[in-house]
């Protein structure tokens, strides 16, 4: 198997792995921010804040793994 | 003949929706150019089309689009100070919301050494968040695609953390904190382990400033200029010059996560900054 055989297989497994990780990870945090939300109503604002702050992080773990992703794309059709 | 209340609400609906259609159609052509290139699709920009997308003038393009911005905001900013009155207008209204909203954000983080830090925070909130908006107006670049322009930033976010450290704190003090606040024979010994540890962490703060800002905003790009040339490919099959609109609705997404990873980088350094500041026994 080819090195660019290699990248086409493992460039999409990686990021798919990562949006995986990063769903779990998501579905956890705003689940916990929406049973807050539930017990406390009036705090909904300062736990909403909180969890979008808290998504952008997980978002950028998987951004990484796109990252690479770019990085290496055009070199599976490269001669 | 006057039209009912619906009918009013559908027509302004349908003139301000026509021309987002409309710029959708028309970046369809140009985008389906670059993507037949290869690499990843982009979407050329008013300064790209005048230089050719090549040539001297485009390596500077995204210290263009910089300078754009920070023009623009300095404009703003002289402009309604110069002109500002003990009654406000609407537009020094509306600067002064932004500005009071930003400054009451930073309080509830900072506390007292808010009005300090403000102008440097604020301003890094509102610059990320024009560069950001930027590559969404049609026939504009986001300068933040690029890795230097990002970086840039994350590296004077971190001299100014470590600079604000050292001044707050007097030397002795920040180095102590690097190593652990050892205190006994235990701590001590573990201070050899820890230095680095710490070092390392303070590292990857502007490290990982600089890349979630850089992939959010490309991400968000290519994936316009991806559905642009999707758009171009579905309606190839009757040749029409104009593409599909599918990229309509990640502009509203784009528009979202511009807007968070601003705020993201900017409460990012606020909470640098107060972790950096002498506080009470908090570990």
């Amino acid at each position: 198997m080819d090195y660019q055989a290699m990248l086409a297989w493992g460039l999409p497994m990686g990021v798919g792995l990562a949006a995986v990780g990063s769903a779990l990870g998501l579905g956890r945090a705003v689940g916990s921010a929406m049973e807050a939300m539930g017990r406390q109503p009036e705090a909904a604002g300062k736990i909403q804040t909180a969890m979008v702050v808290g998504a952008a992080f997980i978002e950028a773990l998987t951004l990484y793994a796109l990252l690479v992703f770019f990085m290496l794309f055009g070199k599976i059709g490269a001669q | 003949m006057s039209l009912s209340r619906r009918s009013r609400m559908l027509v302004v609906l349908f003139v301000l929706f026509v021309p987002v259609l409309v710029y959708a159609s028309e970046e369809a052509p140009k985008g389906g150019h670059s993507a037949g290139h290869g690499g990843t699709p982009h979407i050329p920009s008013v300064v790209g089309m005048l230089t050719g997308n090549d040539g001297p003038i485009y390596h500077w393009i995204n210290v263009i689009y910089a300078g754009v911005v920070g023009i623009f905001l300095s404009v703003i900013a002289i402009t309604v100070y110069s002109r500002r009155k003990l009654i406000p207008g609407p537009f020094q209204n509306l600067v002064e919301m932004l500005v009071e909203g930003m400054y009451n954000f930073l309080h509830s983080v900072l506390g007292s050494d808010a009005k300090r830090y403000a102008p440097f925070l604020g301003t890094l909130f509102f610059y990320i968040l024009c560069m950001n908006l930027m590559g969404l107006v049609p026939g504009g670049h986001s300068p933040s695609t690029n890795i230097n322009i990002t970086a840039s930033l994350a590296i004077m976010v971190f001299l100014y953390v470590q600079y604000v450290g050292i001044s707050r704190n007097g030397i002795v003090k920040y180095l102590d904190h690097l190593a652990g606040s050892p205190r006994d024979a235990l701590s001590w010994s573990l201070v050899v382990l820890l230095f680095p540890i710490h070092i390392i962490g303070e590292l990857a703060k502007p490290f990982s400033l600089a890349v979630r800002l850089f992939g959010n905003i490309t991400g968000e790009d290519v994936l316009v200029a991806a559905f642009v040339g999707l758009g171009l490919t579905a309606l190839s099959f009757m040749h029409s010059p104009v593409g599909f609109p599918f990229n309509v609705f990640f502009i509203f997404l784009g528009l979202l996560l511009s807007t968070i990873q601003a705020l993201v980088f900017s409460l990012l350094s606020t909470i640098y900054i107060l972790l950096m500041l002498p506080h009470e026994e908090r570990h």
